[in-house]
Formats: structure tokens, C-alpha cells, sequence
């Protein structure tokens, strides 16, 4: 800093010297932070480069040693042989079908729930809020058999209803995250609605939601992956070979006693794209302008 | 929290009339209730069953299939005085989580701002890095098992080009949690998608004013980013400690015969809690590990709790 | 406020639809689940396997089909579930009270499920139909017993052989039809086999602790495991198993818990394998794994033995496993399960099973027939042939009532040894009060 007043002082166009100065350690910033980005990614990627070459190997040369880096041939069929080994494209429906609408309850329930708890004050909030943060805290397959035995009993077995229904009710994890979200928003905008009349559904759907949606976009993103990639729910409550899923269907390629490495990579690359691809359109959320507060800010 | 919703309550309080106040309030209330009416209607039909059950079980001899009989505090005895490995995996699980929260929270928030730079490729470059949390289940953790072979795993391959010999990663017990909290590191992105959902609410002519003031980039992170996101630093801390209690199936895959060693150094306690369970067909002990647990996660989230009005910063409520 | 409950509006017919397309959804799935009979009047019975590979799934498709068109009142539904988590699912549903009418499992757990009511007694039906478990080898058929009576009949199984590379043996001078017959010379030709390089090893002859741990040996020496089944004790640490186990040691030791991990680690995960790599000359492997020599390796000219003795004239006994065909507990049509049940032990459909999965089987007939036939090439009948003669000496052990997860304390302290930080006797004798005070515990 020093050296900017230095430089104003002695050089004659000051102001221009003054942005050039500014631009350029903008620059600097920018330029160390792509390297730095550049670096993380070839790490990031260099696993996902090992399942891609994996998927492109012929068994033979899965099995031998030492492993190669970049395959001697390249089987494409491979991917051909994996959608061929399960019907997938009935699998990709199926998960689909519950993907889509897990997405809807999470996105819908937990935005709606977490209005409740973060802009409402009502009695008992606090209490009840500390239960929903409880139920995060209980290990899944203590409760595991008893679910299914209730679930039994509503007759909800070998239907999608297991995996979809709860997500209409909220789950704890997205109420908190979408409540932490809510409480940095500031309160003069619910109470400038309500003069203008608005309720609080109004202010949730038409002012909170829009206002939060990076965050609804992170719980969409979530739930969707959640849903996608979903193996123990679909293993446990469907009995119907037909209506398995996904995750359950690339359960083919290990064997008992020999994994078939090359289409298992495969397969599971072919089930990660469409989230890869959801995931880059999702991002239009995450630009900046979405700001949660631009709006009260002046 | 209690106590800011107090103060709401007080200081709205004297501005309106009293009579309306009180109609008003009741109204918003029944309003409070009928948003998280959902929530409380999923949780007594689809948790409160199976939790209370889970609870009743802990002081039984359930065995999942027929004995269910009250054999009172027994299993919390066995626990505590008769169960070595329970401490064993008890310990492996606080090393990983004392461990492995903070550096993944650190790691989150970091790799955040420097995707929310506004450098060239800036969607290409989160994409790439939310990649690995897309990346779920058995699949990556066999990945993971060939990237981290001593002498031909991927790992030590790079490790070796800037001259460190690698550790035998998941055959040496010194070595194995690091691996894990090393793979962990890895898939950062669904952290990092928080705090990017988040930097998104931080107001750019905050930084802009600062700017002006002179600050440097440092100054600017400390002074701005960070405040405006504690929020969600609070969310993250606390559902990695109960999500870094619950480590389960990293362990029970990427173990020898899934039983946690070598040298019992990845049993952790949801894996021990998994063996009683459903190898031993121990449910009823299970249950009370589970709800040993729970109270363990409990202490720590409610210390979090306490400790949050300290350092979160919350925009929308009014203090001081 | 009027956009405000135009919202509402909109969001509450959303979620009714909704609920009027799950219900729908939900009437259609139920109709599969609930039927018991199909519409030419059979008995539908559901049968759960984790054998959806593949290999493994036309040979089991093939078999029920061959079931379903041998008679005209029961209709098999094969249901495949991923392996392990097929178990979980199947305790969740018999807790519910929905299990399928038969179910693969572990051979070693049979009596622990049905101590647990897990599965159903086929005593009754074995009266029945006497014949029945004599088609068994006699270790398996044991195995599926609690108190004495029947919860389960084996299916197929496995036994440790050792399978050694006969073009190694010759380039070093050692006879390629002379496998090592005893620990001593296992010991003699490894290191002969050996080629060092520095410090690590280009080939190692062959691996203690490499896909089979000191626990096999432990058998090998006297036919017995860690468990009297007898007298209901743990014997870990009698005098057999400290020899076996301070051999098996100083064997470890001449490689080093270094070189060995890092071995262990290389091709831990059943991708890369060592023997079909040419990096190892000996191995003790399943029987099975003659696929893999088969399928992945290059011309490798092996042989395969018996586990080398602990001394000349002494037993060979080795260790296997398998699973078994059962019926859940509160299955809802056990008869017609069992009908099923006997087709699947039976001899046509075990060998079936044997040929096309080269899969040993728990059927003996079937077990000798399937080592003559003719779709087995020259070496896949010399290893079949030598599994079957194999399975004669090899033992099961189940898993202990009075403690059925010892070995979870056992491991630890067999690891600690191999570490070096305690002897071979000392960490026996360990094992052994921990498992006894389990034992004492758990009465």
C-alpha cells in the first residue's frame, strides 16, 4: 500500500496509474488462482481418468501387472456390453420416475418447513427444531428393520412409495440447510410484504424461494444425487426385478468371485453423466447477481 | 436461539398496540404451525415409530427375527465393561472425525472462493470438482483401494515424482485412517457447492466498499467472506460431526473382509455397531450403541449450539 | 394476496395429483408382490440369489426353467439381490413377516440362523424323503445342521489347492509334476523360486499370508480350526496350531511384513493377479480360479495340488465354504419350497451348476459326473477332478454358537504377530481368554 502512495506522488497521471495498478493485481489474483485451479483439477480428475482407462481395458489387461495408464487397446464395446448386461434403459426410467419426484417433495417440503422454522416464531420452535436435528443423529440401520416392518404393514412394499412419500415431508438435513439459508435473510422484507398485505405463504413462495434459490438449487442438486444414486432404498423395499433401479442394476458386474472391473467402470460413468450434465445447467444459479440480499441491500 | 427470539418478541413488542398484538401473534403461531405441519406429520408416521422402537430395543435382547425380551440395562453394561473392541472402534472413529471435520470444512470454504473468482472456465472448473461427490458408493472406494497400491497405485506414483516414498496406505495401521480422510479431502464438492450457494448472498458492493478502504485480499476473506458465511460454516460443522460419527461404509468396504483392520485400526463404531448387528444378529445391543452414540453426537451439537451465537452471524436477525 | 392463493391453489392440486399417481403407481407394483398363484393356477414361490452376473445367471435361469417345466404346480420367480446385501434384506423381511420361500446363504452361518429363527426346520420333510442328504459330502450336509437336525441343504462349495506354475519350476530345476508335499519343501522350492532385485522382489515363489492366512495351516496341521465343535470350546492356542502358527511366522518373517503388504496391497482387490502376472510361481487359491488361468492368462502352464502337509504322511486337509439353499422362517409356501430344494441338490441340476460355472458342488454324484464331462477341457478336468478328490479332505467351520464373532478378536491378535510385537504363543494364548471370556459372556 505504501508503494500505491509512493507511486501517486511522484507519477503525473495519477488516477490511471492508480486503476493500471489495481487491474494488474486483479490480474495477478485471477492468474494465480487459475493455476491453482488448474493444478486441483488434474488431481481432482486423475482418479476419474483411472475408471475411464479401466473402462476401455479388455479383462486381460485389467488382471495383468503393472497396471497401465493408458490402456494398450481401446475397447469401446465395452460400454455397449454394459448396457447390454441389465436392462438399463428400463432401469434409467425407473430411476428417473423416483429422481424426479424426490427432487419435487425435498425442493417443496423442506423449503416450505424450513420457512416455519426460521421466520415464524411460534412455541415450542426451538424444542422442535432440536428434534429435527436429532433424527439426523440416530445411526439409519438401527431403524432399518423396524421401517421395513412398517412399511411392511402399510402394504407400501415392492412399490415406489417408500422412496418417495418421506420426501414430501421433509428431511432433516435440507431443513436445516435451507433454515440456515432463511435466517440471513432480513426480516424488514417479511415485514414490508405484510404491510402490502402478503401472507406468509405469499412471502415463502414469491419472495423466499426466488431469493434463496442458489440454496434451492443446492438442496435440488443433493436430492437428486441422493435420489440417483439411492442403493440401499431400492434394495431393500422392491422385491420386482423390473422395477430395480440403476445402482442396483451395475450390482451385475461383481461376482462372487470375479469382478468384471472393465464393465463396471463403464457402467457406472455412463450412470454418473446425466448428474455431470444437470449439475453443469444447475449452476446458471450459482452466478452471481442470485444474491440472496441484493435486494434489501442498498 | 432462544434468547434472539426473545429479544424479537420484546422489541416488537412496545411498537404495536397491544390488543392487536396479541391476535396477531396467535395468528402467526397457528401460521408456524401449519409450515411445519409437514414435518411433524412425516416424522410420528415414518421416524418416531422406528426410533422409539429402536430406543425400547436397546434394553432387549431383540435379535431382529424373534426375542425381543427386557433384559433392562444389560446391553449398556456389556458396553461398558465387557466390550474392548467398542472402545477400540470408538477411539478410531474421534481420531477421524477430530481429523477429518475441520480439514474438509477448511478445504470447503477455500475451494469456494476460489471458484466463485470469476476466472475463464469458472463452470467447467466446479463441475470438475463437484464430480467426486457425484461419484457414490462400493464403486469409488474399490477406485480408491487401486489409486492408494503401495508401489503401482496412482498415488504413490505422484507422490514419487516429487521424491516421497508413500506409505503402504491401507495395509499399515498407522496409515489407514489418513487414507481415508485423504480420499475424503478428494470429494470436497458437496461442501464446496454449500459455501458456493452461499457466497452467492454476500454482496458485492461489500467487497466493493472495501475496495476502496484499501484492503487486501486476505483482509477482504477475514473481514467479509468469512463473517457473511458462518452460517453455513455452522451448518456444515455440525452435520459433519454427526455424518463423521456415522462413518460406516468407507471402512466396511475398504477393510479386510470388511471387518475393520488391518489391526482393528478402521473399526470404527458404526462398523463394530454394523458386526453386532447383522453378523451376530446382536440387535438389541446394536440399539444401544446407537443411542450411546446419539447422546455423544448430542454433546457435541448442543456445545456447537451454545458456542454458535460467538461467531455466526446471522443477516436476517436483528442484534446487536 | 390474490396471487397468493392462486399458489396455494396451484401447489395443492400439484401435490394431489401427486398422491393420486403414487396410489397408482403403487396398486400396479402391489399385484406382483401379493399373488400366490399365477393364472394356469401354480404356485408362485420366490427365490432369492445374488447371481445376477453373467456368468452366473443364465446357469441358475437355466435350472429353475428346467424346474418349471418338469412339473405343472409350482412356478419359481428368481429375484436377484447384490451379494451380501441380499442377507439384510432377507433378515428385514422375515422380520416383517414377508420373506421370499427360498434363499441362498452362507453355509456357515446356518446354525446361528436358525438358533436366531431365521430359517425353517426341514426335518419333517427330510423324513419324507430320506434319501435326500446322503447325496451330500458329509462335511456340508454337517454343517447345515443345528441340534441335530436339518435348516438347510448345501449347494455349492470350494477348497484350497495349491496351483503352481510348472515353466518356473523347470527353469529353476525343480520337477514340474513334483509339487511341494510338505511345509518344508513349499519353504525350500519358494526360495528357490524366488528373483530378488535390490531390495524387492521381480518373483516371489510363494506368499505366506497371500490370499490364505496362518488360519488354514492351523487346519492343515491336525483337521482342526480354532473350535472343538465337540466339547463346544475354543482350542486356539493347543500345541498344533502355536507350531503351525511360529512356522507360518518365520516364514512371514524371511520376506518381511514390508514386502508382504505391499504385495498384499498390489493385488489385494482382485484386479491385477500375481500368478497370472508371472509374479508368483506358487499360490493357494479356490479351485475356482482356474477361470481366471483360463480366461486372462497367457498359455500358463500350471499344476495344481493338495496344500502341502505339515510333515511327510500327514493329512492334507484343507478349508472351504459355500452356501446353501433354505427356507426363510415364515415363508409362505415351505412345501412347495422344499419340492424346489430337492431340484436344486438333485444331480442333474447340480452338475449343470458344476459344468457351466466350473463351480464345485455340494452333490457328490454329481461332483464325479461333472469331472467327466466332456465340455471340460484337458486342464479344467484335471483341476475338477483334483477338487473333487480334494473335497474329500476338506474341512467346514461354522461358526461357533457360544460365540459366533470370535473372530473378530482372534485377527487382531494374529495381525499383532505378524507385526512382530508379540510371539506366536503369546498372542494365541490371548486369543484364547478373549474367546473364552466371550463364550462366558454370551452363556
Amino acid at each position: 500500500m505504501s508503494t500505491i502512495v509512493h507511486k501517486e506522488n511522484t507519477v503525473v497521471q495519477k488516477k490511471s496509474s492508480y486503476f493500471q495498478s489495481v487491474t494488474f493485481k486483479k490480474r495477478m489474483v485471477k492468474t494465480i488462482v487459475m493455476v491453482i485451479l488448474i493444478l486441483g483439477s488434474l488431481l481432482i480428475l486423475s482418479p476419474i481418468w483411472w475408471m475411464v482407462a479401466t473402462s476401455v481395458k479388455s479383462m486381460k489387461e485389467v488382471m495383468s501387472y503393472p497396471p497401465t495408464f493408458l490402456p494398450k487397446e481401446w475397447h469401446w464395446d465395452n460400454y455397449i456390453q454394459a448396457i447390454q448386461s441389465a436392462p438399463f434403459a428400463r432401469y434409467t426410467m425407473n430411476t428417473l420416475f423416483i429422481t424426479v419426484f424426490v427432487v419435487i417433495g425435498n425442493v417443496l417440503s423442506n423449503s416450505f418447513i424450513a420457512y416455519g422454522f426460521a421466520k415464524i416464531p411460534f412455541k415450542g420452535r426451538n424444542v422442535l427444531f432440536a428434534i429435527v436435528l436429532a433424527t439426523m443423529m440416530i445411526p439409519g440401520f438401527v431403524t432399518l428393520v423396524p421401517q421395513y416392518v412398517l412399511y411392511a404393514k402399510l402394504g407400501w412394499l415392492n412399490t415406489y412409495l417408500p422412496l418417495i412419500v418421506p420426501a414430501f415431508f421433509g428431511s432433516a438435513f435440507n431443513i436445516f440447510l435451507l433454515r440456515q439459508f432463511f435466517l440471513t435473510i432480513p426480516n424488514e422484507l417479511i415485514e414490508a410484504a405484510k404491510i402490502d398485505g402478503a401472507s406468509h405463504f405469499f412471502i415463502w413462495w414469491k419472495i423466499f424461494i426466488p431469493l434463496a434459490m442458489p440454496a434451492i438449487a443446492t438442496v435440488a442438486i443433493f436430492s437428486f444425487n441422493g435420489a440417483w444414486n439411492d442403493f440401499l432404498g431400492p434394495l431393500l423395499f422392491i422385491n420386482d426385478e423390473t422395477m430395480y433401479t440403476l445402482q442396483l442394476g451395475l450390482q451385475v458386474f461383481k461376482g462372487q468371485n470375479a469382478t468384471q472391473w472393465n464393465l463396471l467402470m463403464a457402467g457406472s460413468l455412463m450412470v454418473l453423466l446425466p448428474v455431470i450434465i444437470l449439475f453443469f445447467i444447475f449452476q446458471r444459479y450459482f452466478i452471481e447477481g442470485m444474491n440472496l440480499t441484493a435486494g434489501s441491500k442498498g | 436461539m432462544q434468547t434472539n427470539l426473545q429479544k424479537n418478541i420484546k422489541r416488537q413488542a412496545p411498537n404495536k398496540k397491544p390488543k392487536r398484538l396479541f391476535s396477531m401473534n396467535q395468528k402467526e403461531e397457528f401460521q408456524g404451525y401449519i409450515f411445519i405441519a409437514p414435518w411433524v406429520i412425516g416424522f410420528l408416521i415414518f421416524t418416531a415409530g422406528p426410533l422409539l422402537f429402536s430406543l425400547y430395543g436397546s434394553f432387549t435382547n431383540f435379535n431382529i427375527t424373534s426375542s425381543l425380551s427386557f433384559i433392562g440395562l444389560d446391553n449398556y453394561k456389556r458396553m461398558f465393561t465387557n466390550d474392548g473392541l467398542m472402545w477400540t472402534s470408538l477411539w478410531n472413529t474421534l481420531y477421524y472425525v477430530a481429523i477429518s471435520v475441520p480439514l474438509t470444512t477448511a478445504g470447503a470454504v477455500l475451494l469456494a472462493v476460489l471458484l466463485n473468482q470469476n476466472v475463464p472456465g469458472t463452470r467447467l472448473f466446479r463441475t470438475i470438482y463437484y464430480l467426486p461427490a457425484v461419484l457414490s458408493g462400493v464403486g469409488v472406494y474399490l477406485l480408491w483401494m487401486q489409486l492408494l497400491s503401495p508401489s503401482s497405485g496412482l498415488v504413490n506414483t505422484l507422490l514419487s515424482w516429487v521424491g516421497i516414498e508413500g506409505p503402504s496406505w491401507l495395509s499399515d495401521p498407522a496409515w489407514t485412517k489418513p487414507a481415508l480422510i485423504f480420499m475424503k479431502l478428494w470429494s470436497l464438492g458437496g461442501g464446496m457447492l454449500l459455501y458456493l450457494a452461499s457466497l452467492q448472498g454476500v454482496s458485492k458492493s461489500l467487497y466493493e466498499a472495501a475496495e476502496i478502504d484499501g484492503a487486501n485480499v486476505f483482509r477482504k476473506f477475514f473481514h467479509i467472506t468469512l463473517p457473511m458465511i458462518t452460517p453455513i460454516i455452522f451448518f456444515d460443522l455440525v452435520t459433519s460431526f454427526i455424518g463423521g460419527f456415522q462413518i460406516f461404509q468407507e471402512a466396511y468396504v475398504m477393510s479386510d473382509s470388511g471387518n475393520g483392520g488391518p489391526a482393528n485400526s478402521l473399526l470404527f463404531y458404526n462398523l463394530h455397531m454394523w458386526n453386532k448387528a447383522f453378523e451376530v444378529f446382536d440387535m438389541g445391543y446394536a440399539m444401544a450403541m446407537s443411542w450411546i452414540l446419539f447422546i455423544i453426537i448430542l454433546v457435541l451439537t448442543v456445545i456447537n449450539l451454545k458456542l454458535a451465537p460467538r461467531w455466526v452471524h446471522y443477516d436476517g436477525e436483528d442484534r446487536k | 394476496m390474490k396471487a397468493a392463493t392462486k399458489s396455494i391453489k396451484l401447489l395443492l392440486s400439484l401435490i394431489l395429483s401427486l398422491t393420486l399417481l403414487l396410489t397408482a403407481c403403487s396398486s400396479n407394483g402391489g399385484q406382483g408382490a401379493d399373488s400366490d398363484k399365477n393364472s394356469e393356477g401354480k404356485v408362485v414361490i420366490d427365490f432369492w440369489t445374488f447371481w445376477g452376473s453373467e456368468i452366473r445367471r443364465p446357469v441358475i435361469e437355466k435350472i429353475i426353467q428346467d424346474f418349471n417345466n418338469s412339473q405343472d404346480k409350482i412356478e419359481v420367480k428368481h429375484t436377484y439381490l447384490p451379494f451380501g446385501d441380499i442377507w439384510t434384506k432377507n433378515l428385514a423381511s422375515i422380520a416383517a413377516g414377508k420373506p421370499a420361500d427360498v434363499i441362498i446363504n452362507d453355509i456357515n452361518q446356518v446354525a446361528h440362523r436358525a438358533q436366531n429363527n431365521q430359517n425353517t426346520n426341514l426335518s419333517k420333510y427330510m423324513e419324507k424323503d430320506p434319501e435326500v442328504k446322503d447325496r451330500f459330502f458329509p462335511e456340508l450336509y454337517k454343517a447345515s445342521l443345528y441340534k441335530g437336525e436339518p435348516y438347510a441343504l448345501p449347494f455349492n462349495t470350494d477348497t484350497r489347492m495349491l496351483f503352481y506354475n510348472k515353466d518356473m519350476f523347470k527353469e529353476v530345476g525343480l520337477d514340474p509334476n513334483k509339487p511341494p508335499a510338505t511345509w518344508e519343501e513349499l519353504e525350500e522350492y519358494g526360495k528357490k523360486l524366488d528373483i530378488k532385485n535390490g531390495k524387492n522382489y521381480d518373483r516371489i515363489g510363494y506368499l505366506p499370508n497371500y490370499k490364505m492366512g496362518a488360519e488354514v495351516w492351523m487346519i492343515n496341521a491336525d483337521g482342526k480350526s480354532y473350535w472343538d465343535y465337540k466339547k463346544e470350546k475354543p482350542i486356539i492356542d493347543d500345541p498344533s496350531n502355536i507350531e503351525a502358527l511360529t512356522w507360518f511366522k518365520d516364514y512371514y518373517d524371511y520376506y518381511g511384513s514390508n514386502v508382504i503388504n505391499k504385495f498384499q496391497a498390489e493385488f489385494g482387490e482382485e484386479t491385477a493377479d500375481p500368478f497370472i502376472s508371472g509374479k508368483l510361481a506358487m499360490t493357494t487359491e479356490t479351485t475356482n480360479f482356474f477361470t481366471k488361468i483360463r480366461d486372462y492368462g497367457e498359455d500358463i502352464n500350471f499344476g495344481i495340488a493338495p496344500l502341502p502337509a505339515k510333515e511327510p504322511g500327514k493329512s492334507q486337509t484343507s478349508w472351504g465354504g459355500g452356501f446353501v439353499a433354505e427356507i426363510p422362517k415364515g415363508a409362505e409356501h415351505p412345501d412347495e419350497a422344499w419340492e424346489f430344494l430337492k431340484y436344486l441338490t438333485d444331480v442333474q441340476a447340480q452338475e449343470h451348476w458344476a459344468v457351466k460355472g466350473f463351480d464345485n458342488v455340494a452333490n457328490i454324484e454329481a461332483s464325479k459326473k461333472a469331472a467327466e464331462n466332456p465340455e471340460f477341457s484337458e486342464d479344467g478336468k484335471m483341476v475338477y477332478t483334483a477338487s473333487v478328490k480334494n473335497l474329500e479332505e476338506t474341512i467346514i467351520t461354522p461358526v461357533p454358537l457360544q460365540a459366533p464373532d470370535f473372530t473378530n478378536l482372534i485377527n487382531p491378535e494374529l495381525e499383532k504377530v505378524l507385526l512382530g510385537k508379540q510371539s506366536p504363543k503369546e498372542g494365541l494364548k490371548k486369543a484364547q481368554r478373549a474367546v473364552e471370556q466371550l463364550v462366558k459372556n454370551n452363556k
